[in-house]
């Protein structure tokens, strides 16, 4: 080829790169990737707002974009120059946002702070504070939140038997099926167990970083002890749960392998693609100990009621965001009652908002919609959020170093390294009181 | 039996005498690279001192002035950008602007020891380390590149004081640029190829190693928490620390090995049978079946890999034709669900067999087509079988031709991540509730650990272990092979 044109393309594609190398970013906001849209009108409704309220169009665009919640706090750590300035994670990523002297701004804004106090249960006033610097700070503006549920096939399971774990097993017994496909094997799924409180009481001895403090975990309990006796009897029951496979639980839901799966409303729309007009919703079940689960201070006949992480996602701002001065007045609006509303009856996200349940009418209905925010403001009563946000290490510990696993490994009885097959409670004990130590050191040691 | 034993001991004793030869001939090599490295440094240096008292007065002052010797001669273009290199250079070095509040230039170099001191808080950022690193390896970057373009400048400058003592006239900035385009056109292509090279490899790659060095990890996150040099401690950990990368390195290095072994030769050997057979004169319809299974390299091998995937779920269409057939009860796990860990190796090593065979194939089908006949019609005059010339011709020209293929095949098998990634997510878990599982190779473990658990220092570890590793067998392999020794035999 011609040298000219040669070196002609060559200046060419280093202007091209040169040009492409800066662009000022606007002010960028990160959703949930199924509630882009619904957002997108609602700045559109914000930025008429302001223009009515200054008398100016607001002076910066505003992007709308789409991410997966739960990993937008890693990513937005992986750079967070380049991160959004408004952006929506689970409260237990707290920790990690806030670790050292904290990637993220707290709320100033008197405003929103009261909107905080005023329109949020005091357990998710809890845990969207941090400390830094030895100061306790507001982080996170909660607009969302989420239990566990159980989805259900209508045609195998009766209503009378979807009330406790032994009549969903029952039910897959006589219809020789699975009675549960896990979604997954970490930290969340096996919480409907280790979570499980008293039902008569409301009480359990698990301690899960109580009041922020790492030390302060206790997973050796006798009730728990025995939940996974229970809980082990149940798993390595011919017809009882089904470990995560490669086909995927909405395949074993759909083609009638198993009969239920424990997950939240963000897999809504695959559990009701799976089953249709077969799905049923409705709290998580209770199970009873028997003799054979029975221990220390537990007696045979004692009712549990499986339980939840209730958690909630919020918005957080990006510290030092050259927007910072718009951040809370939108943030404000965003997760304002009224764009709340709006959001369940569009994209069902369940609203944070305390008395949603009584004042908004769209949650009253009878549809699936409605069965799912209900019964996840039933398992709310049986829920606790996840303690993890107080400390960059909590949610480390508790689902990346290990302990699922353990968990699982007694379910299973399978042989662990450390202790063997869990036959004896001793040796459940033992595997918990190893688990306990993972929470509080990252070790097993 | 003593024959058979003291045969074993001479094998192992060749064994580790060829290792530890390979070994004191790398040393050798690298002992003799420093020699001459220092020794060429030297020698640029006496160049230098001895061009500088040879060069004109105006040459001189270019050692301190950029551009002042081609300014002098009424170059003023290019006086001019070695003018702005220098006050450029200078410029950034001692003002030390920053980007994303880190600054380059002289502050970075001092930052690039500390890492970083100012513990921000809730309202004013932390110093970022890791940038802070990024930025004195950019830094270092500057001064190489400056130190080229100074040495540019005094060579130029020293031309010219040669073309006027020999009569001739200075190049025209036109003269300089047609130059360019003709005789060092070379340098024009290669000059954009170089920094290239420099900005896009050798920066991050030096930048990367420079992590394992550190203590980054999730618990210093960049920009909230400092973090700091740690010497060699991270190599240490590796084998003697509490964490899962000493207790599962070996076992990971040792499947990532064995996979490689398997997976290259079992396709390399499938490969060349195929091809064979489909090159024997008796199979019809050549063209077609070349190009059937050329067609599997033409799908996306992601794709194939995730249908395969697919295919043998728990409840996908093996598992249900295997059940309806009668021959097993219960739906197998072959992929990353696998009761049986040896299940899923075998099952990946398999698939790779399917996507891998088709490139083998191909390429022996053409060096098949390529063996020149005389050789076999000389061993046929020889009174040679067919046997003993497959042997003797067409096996050593097809291993000569395609060693060097095997060699990069096998360390592409060593950082295979697609087929292990996609197809079992490095599972099934080991016991302990470890992140690496059992079909997991030192890139899916690397990645784990990088991407979810933020342990950015180990995964740097593992990827120069992996680097040597990968290095290191391909080095020794090449240069024992005879592809390499007898480079000029099939020619």
């Amino acid at each position: 080829m011609n040298k000219k044109i040669l070196f002609l393309i060559l200046v060419l594609a280093s202007v091209f790169v040169l040009v492409g190398c800066k662009k000022d970013a606007p002010l960028t906001i990160w959703v949930g990737t199924e509630s882009v849209e619904f957002y997108e009108g609602v700045i559109e409704d914000y930025l008429a707002a302001y223009e009515t309220a200054n008398g100016e169009a607001f002076p910066h665009e505003i992007l709308v974009k789409g991410a997966d919640t739960g990993s937008a706090a890693a990513t937005f750590l992986e750079d967070t120059e380049a991160g959004p300035d408004i952006f929506t994670v689970a409260h237990d990523n707290l920790g990690k946002l806030i670790a050292g002297s904290s990637s993220i701004a707290p709320v100033t804004d008197a405003d929103l702070l009261a909107q905080i106090e005023n329109d949020n249960p005091d357990s998710f006033k809890e845990v969207i504070k941090g400390v830094v610097g030895g100061q306790t700070y507001t982080f996170g503006v909660p607009y969302i939140a989420q239990s566990l549920v159980l989805y259900y096939n209508k045609e195998f399971i009766t209503t009378e038997q979807v009330q406790t774990w032994e009549g969903i097993l029952a039910a897959a017994e006589a219809a020789n099926k699975q009675a549960l496909s896990l979604t997954g094997t970490d930290g969340f799924n096996n919480s409907f167990l280790l979570l499980a409180t008293n039902a008569e009481t409301g009480q359990s001895s698990l301690k899960l970083y109580y009041g922020g403090d790492i030390n302060n975990n206790f997973a050796s309990g006798d009730d728990t002890v025995s939940v996974m006796k229970w809980g082990q009897r149940f798993f390595t029951h011919e017809n009882g749960p089904k470990r995560p496979t490669d086909s995927g639980w909405q395949i074993e839901l759909k083609d009638e392998i198993s009969l239920s799966v424990i997950s939240g409303a963000w897999h809504y729309n695959a559990a009701s693609a799976a089953l249709g007009s077969k799905l049923g919703i409705v709290k998580l079940p209770t199970f009873t100990i028997t003799e054979a689960d029975a221990y220390g201070s537990v007696t045979a006949g004692t009712v549990f009621q499986s339980g939840t992480f209730a958690d909630t996602k919020m918005f957080v701002m990006k510290k030092g965001s050259k927007y910072q001065e718009f951040l809370q007045d939108i943030v404000k609006y965003l997760s304002s009652k009224d764009v709340q509303e709006a959001s369940y009856e569009e994209v069902q996200n369940l609203p944070a908002y305390k008395n949603a349940a009584v004042e908004f009418e769209s949650m009253t209905g009878n549809t699936l919609e409605a069965q799912l925010a209900s019964a996840q403001i039933e398992m709310f009563e049986h829920g606790i959020p996840q303690p993890f946000g107080f400390d960059n290490r909590f949610n480390f510990y508790y689902y990346s170093k290990g302990a699922p696993d353990l968990i699982l490994e007694i379910l299973e009885n399978k042989s662990g390294t450390e202790t063997g097959l869990f036959t004896s409670f001793d040796q459940i004990k033992a595997q918990l009181l190893i688990i306990e130590n993972i929470w509080k050191t990252g070790n097993k040691e | 039996m003593n024959d058979r034993n003291a045969l074993k001991q001479g094998v192992i004793q060749k064994i580790f005498s060829s290792i530890l030869k390979s070994i004191k001939s790398i040393g050798y090599g690298i002992y003799r690279s420093l020699v001459r490295f220092v020794l060429g440094v030297k020698k640029r240096f006496v160049r230098f001192g001895k061009r500088f008292m040879d060069a004109s007065a105006v040459t001189k002052v270019s050692h301190f002035v950029m551009g002042f010797g081609q300014l002098a001669r009424k170059q003023f273009v290019k006086g001019f950008i070695y003018l702005f290199i220098q006050l450029g250079f200078f410029f950034i070095l001692f003002t030390s602007p920053t980007v994303n509040g880190t600054p380059i230039g002289l502050d970075a170099l001092r930052n690039f020891i500390t890492l970083g001191t100012v513990e921000g808080d809730v309202f004013t950022p932390t110093d970022n380390s890791m940038l802070m690193m990024l930025f004195g390896v950019v830094t270092l970057g500057l001064i190489g590149m400056f130190i080229a373009g100074y040495l540019s400048n005094i060579n130029s400058s020293y031309h010219n004081d040669l073309l006027i003592r020999d009569g001739k006239k200075v190049l025209s900035f036109k003269e300089d640029l047609a130059e360019l385009l003709d005789s060092r056109f070379h340098m024009t292509m290669l000059t954009p190829a170089i920094l290239g090279i420099v900005v896009f490899t050798i920066l991050p790659t030096v930048f990367m190693i420079l992590i394992a060095f550190t203590n980054f990890d999730a618990q210093h996150p960049a920009g909230q928490v400092l973090f700091d040099w740690v010497g060699f401690e991270n190599f240490k950990n590796v084998f003697s620390g509490q964490g899962e990368v000493s207790v599962r390195f070996i076992p990971v290095l040792s499947w990532t090995l064995v996979w490689a072994f398997f997976a290259t030769f079992s396709n390399y050997i499938a490969g060349i049978l195929l091809a064979l057979l489909i090159n024997k004169k008796t199979i019809k319809l050549k063209k077609l079946w070349r190009t059937v299974f050329i067609l599997t390299i033409a799908i996306p091998q992601f794709l194939s890999l995730l249908a395969v995937r697919s295919i043998l779920s728990e409840y996908g269409p093996v598992n249900n034709l295997l059940m309806t057939v009668g021959l097993i009860d219960n739906p197998i796990s072959f992929l990353g669900t696998a009761t049986n860990p040896m299940t899923a190796r075998a099952s990946v090593l398999f698939i790779n067999l399917w996507v891998g065979i088709p490139y083998t194939m191909l390429m022996t089908s053409g060096i098949l087509m390529n063996i020149p006949t005389d050789l076999y019609e000389a061993a046929q005059i020889d009174g040679a079988t067919k046997r003993q010339a497959f042997i003797s011709i067409t096996i050593p020209y097809i291993v000569f031709v395609t060693t060097p293929y095997l060699i990069t095949s096998f360390v592409g098998n060593i950082t295979s991540f697609n087929i292990i990634f996609l197809l079992t997510g490095g599972g099934p878990a080991v016991g302990g509730g470890y992140k690496a599982g059992s079909t997991d190779l030192l890139v899916t473990w690397l990645y784990k650990l990088t991407i979810d658990e933020n342990e950015y220092n180990m995964g740097s570890v593992i990827g120069i272990f992996t680097f040597l590793i990968t290095a290191t067998g391909t080095l020794l392999s090449y240069r024992k092979s005879k592809a390499y020794k007898e480079e000029e035999a099939f020619q």
